[in-house]
């Protein structure tokens, strides 16, 4: 007990007070957000300047009805967004519109829109510009234009409405998607909050279970190489040195999280009180009880996982020897990831519950299946009992193969060798 | 006298070689005890059996009276003859951690490898990670680790190879020193003129099996005071030649001769006298190195470096 507890805690020590440690604790969360909200935000920030779009109209009539349309779309200083200008065409729309481009390449005007005289004409409405990936713009645009149209064809119809009654007959449906929970009551959800949310959690449990798992690998690599090893196995017993050394690491990861989560809570805390209203759907995803099942999933998954990186590295020499190893582990921390957006659009489907009980998969999958909706009891507890068991059996293996593997230098044996040190 | 470590019967097998073939011995406490062979003769293997870093896979191994593992741990040091260390960590926090691997708290292991350090005059080194430092330095590290927690038995796999003058001379003084303190040293080496100077015991191994043991003064006299030792100037070649001589081990200004049973070194005297400048000419037991040549050098095959087993 002494020993484990010693070589615990130089694992934390050596880990948790070194500089790359905590570097790494905030760069990772700052790429999770850069990778997740960057394009949202730049989408959200690049349209604070005044777009001049020119109209080559061939009906001659739109040039009102877009500018009444866009006249809600404002700028934050309060200057309209767009601003149309209205160019008749003389010839053919083409030749009002060649001297036009190149206005729009020195930047003067963000874009040409050219419209056909037969607006119910295939490719009727073409759009010029030098970008075209802007995507905000141009579905507000697309929207404006839109309405804009509807007005001309009612009128090219002879129809004589309102044009109130026509903002009325063609505003847009919007469907609120609610979630009933077990408990009864509901909750407003949609499908992108929760799987943003639910896809941040997945990312962190699946980075920190890899990170984790690979480090306790090299480490124990490193003792081999630099031949510590059998000075250490004069001291300790190959069980409690692969005890510590899981124990270490697992407890610098779990320091980890907790800095998340604490950071994550202060978040929320200033957010609402901000209410800002974007962010706080997101992060209304960090429940409590979320964040208990994460801590549960976190730690089966990681002695499962660290206990197969730990023969990993007992069993090799190096780290390319590794790699080859390394990979079919991977892969099943990495297939559940990939598949996020599958099991979260179905978290009930046959394959769901399935998957989420075989426990190499577990710690993903049903962590995932509980952050969309909660799943019978007797699942989770099935889940939990299944990986716990076969945790417990690989754990058996492992110190048997650590045994023999830790002293083992030259030929890397073969998979069968290594099931074989495992039952022996 | 107490036994410290006794094996019975201890064999060990890699895949169908036998690099441990039923080796018995009993290693008293309190003495100084050289396991001896040939690169390749299972004094490692054997070395690891007793720390219980490999198991045997038949017989006994008793330490202290005890075949309890962990008593092992905890009583024994251990020099492996693979040095390594954690080349990452700042000395004084690494010696500091193999101290608490014998059962002390970390301050008191701290302030054991502190004395350490200072008796091997690396003090000013504590602070400093183990990949910054010399050979030489990182060896009186390797030493010292060793010797943390007061081990009862200290065991020292080649502890001299690779190692200068200097560092020899200071680790054999400490060694000593310990060894007077009551700790029961033993260490494998295949270099004789060492073991010779240090063990009171001995035993020879040669491919796993045990050849020779016991104090090394009735080891010697088991082989009879049947040894010249001529110290001369000018061309010793002929003393091959001469009868009555059965193995010359010359050194070109010196050499050790081995008589044939019954030879009288008399005879010999004669032979030399007229043909040598003869400084110096002694009637001597053999010397370990002899005995070993003897032993292990008629059957001596390239050794064969095994896993496990160097």
């Amino acid at each position: 007990m002494h020993n484990i507890l010693m070589v615990l805690r130089r694992e934390y020590l050596e880990r948790a007070t070194k500089k790359s440690f905590w570097i790494g604790t905030a760069v990772f969360p700052l790429l999770m957000v850069g990778f997740s909200f960057l394009p949202m935000l730049l989408i959200g920030l690049g349209g604070n300047e005044q777009k001049a779009i020119a109209l080559v109209d061939g009906t001659g009539k739109l040039a009102a009805p877009l500018t009444r349309e866009l006249a809600d779309e404002k700028l934050k200083n309060g200057q309209p967004r767009y601003l149309i200008e209205n160019v008749t065409a003389a010839g053919s729309l083409d030749e009002a519109r060649m001297p036009l481009e190149q206005r729009v390449r020195d930047k003067q005007l963000y874009g040409i829109l050219s419209v056909r005289a037969d607006i119910d004409a295939k490719d009727a409405f073409q759009f010029y510009g030098r970008t075209v990936g802007d995507i905000k713009s141009t579905a507000e645009f697309q929207s404006a234009l839109r309405r804009a149209v509807i007005a001309l064809r009612f009128e090219k119809a002879n129809i004589a409405v309102d044009k109130e009654i026509v903002a009325k007959l063609i505003a847009p449906v919007d469907m609120q998607t609610n979630e009933l929970s077990k408990e009864g009551g509901s909750t407003k959800k949609d499908f992108m909050e929760a799987y943003l949310g639910t896809f941040m959690f997945v990312m962190v449990l699946f980075m920190t279970l890899l990170l984790y798992g690979i480090a306790t690998m090299r480490g124990i690599l490193e003792e081999k190489s630099s031949r510590v090893m059998e000075v250490l196995l004069g001291s300790v017993s190959p069980d409690e040195l692969m005890t510590g050394k899981i124990l270490g690491i697992g407890l610098v990861g779990l320091t980890q999280v907790a800095i998340y989560a604490l950071t994550a809570g202060l978040v929320r805390i200033y957010l609402s009180a901000q209410s800002n209203p974007d962010m706080a759907g997101i992060l209304s995803s960090f429940t409590a009880g979320k964040m208990t099942f994460f801590l549960v999933f976190f730690m089966l998954g990681y002695f499962m996982y660290t206990a197969l990186f730990a023969c990993i590295g007992a069993v090799c020499n190096s780290e390319q020897e590794a790699q080859n190893l390394q990979s079919p582990v991977q892969m099943c921390l990495m297939l559940p990831m990939m598949a996020t957006i599958f099991f979260v659009g179905q978290p009930d489907s046959t394959i769901a519950v399935i998957v989420s009980l075989i426990p190499i998969f577990t710690p993903m999958v049903m962590f995932m299946r509980i952050c969309v909706q909660t799943p019978p009891a007797w699942q989770i507890a099935l889940s939990i009992v299944l990986t716990l068991g076969t945790t417990w059996l690989i754990f058996r293996g492992a110190a048997k193969i650590f045994r023999i593997g830790i002293l083992m230098y030259g030929k890397r044996p073969t998979i069968p060798e290594i099931f074989r040190w495992a039952r022996g | 006298m107490d036994t410290a470590i006794a094996l019975r019967d201890v064999v060990k097998e890699f895949d169908g070689f036998r690099a441990v073939d039923g080796v018995s011995l009993e290693i008293p406490a309190g003495g100084i005890f050289g396991l001896l062979g040939p690169n390749g003769a299972g004094k490692s293997t054997t070395i690891r059996m007793i720390m219980d870093i490999i198991r045997p896979d038949s017989g006994t191994i008793v330490v202290m009276g005890k075949s309890s593992r962990e008593n092992v741990r905890r009583n024994v040091g251990y020099l492996p003859e693979e040095r390594g260390l954690y080349k990452k960590m700042k000395v004084l926090d690494m010696l500091e951690f193999l101290g608490t691997l014998k059962g002390s708290s970390p301050r008191d292991s701290r302030k054991e490898s502190q004395g350490w350090l200072e008796r091997l005059e690396i003090a000013d080194w504590a602070a400093k990670k183990v990949e910054e430092l010399s050979k030489g330095m990182q060896q009186k590290i390797q030493f010292a680790a060793a010797v943390l927690g007061k081990p009862k038995v200290l065991i020292l796999d080649e502890p001299f190879s690779g190692m200068d003058p200097v560092n020899q001379n200071l680790f054999k003084d400490t060694i000593l020193e310990l060894n007077r303190r009551g700790t029961t040293i033993v260490f494998s080496t295949h270099q004789m003129e060492t073991a010779e100077r240090l063990c009171k015991e001995i035993a020879l191994i040669n491919k796993g099996k045990l050849v020779l043991s016991g104090s090394l003064a009735k080891v010697k006299d088991g082989f009879g005071k049947n040894s010249l030792l001529i110290e001369y100037e000018g061309d010793g070649g002929f003393l091959g030649a001469l009868p009555g001589v059965a193995r010359v081990d010359g050194y070109g200004s010196y050499s050790e001769i081995r008589l044939e049973a019954g030879a009288d070194p008399q005879t010999i005297f004669q032979a030399v006298v007229g043909r040598l400048k003869v400084k110096k000419f002694e009637i001597i037991a053999p010397t370990l190195h002899n005995i070993f040549i003897e032993k292990v050098g008629a059957q001596a095959t390239p050794a064969l470096e095994r896993v496990g087993d160097a």
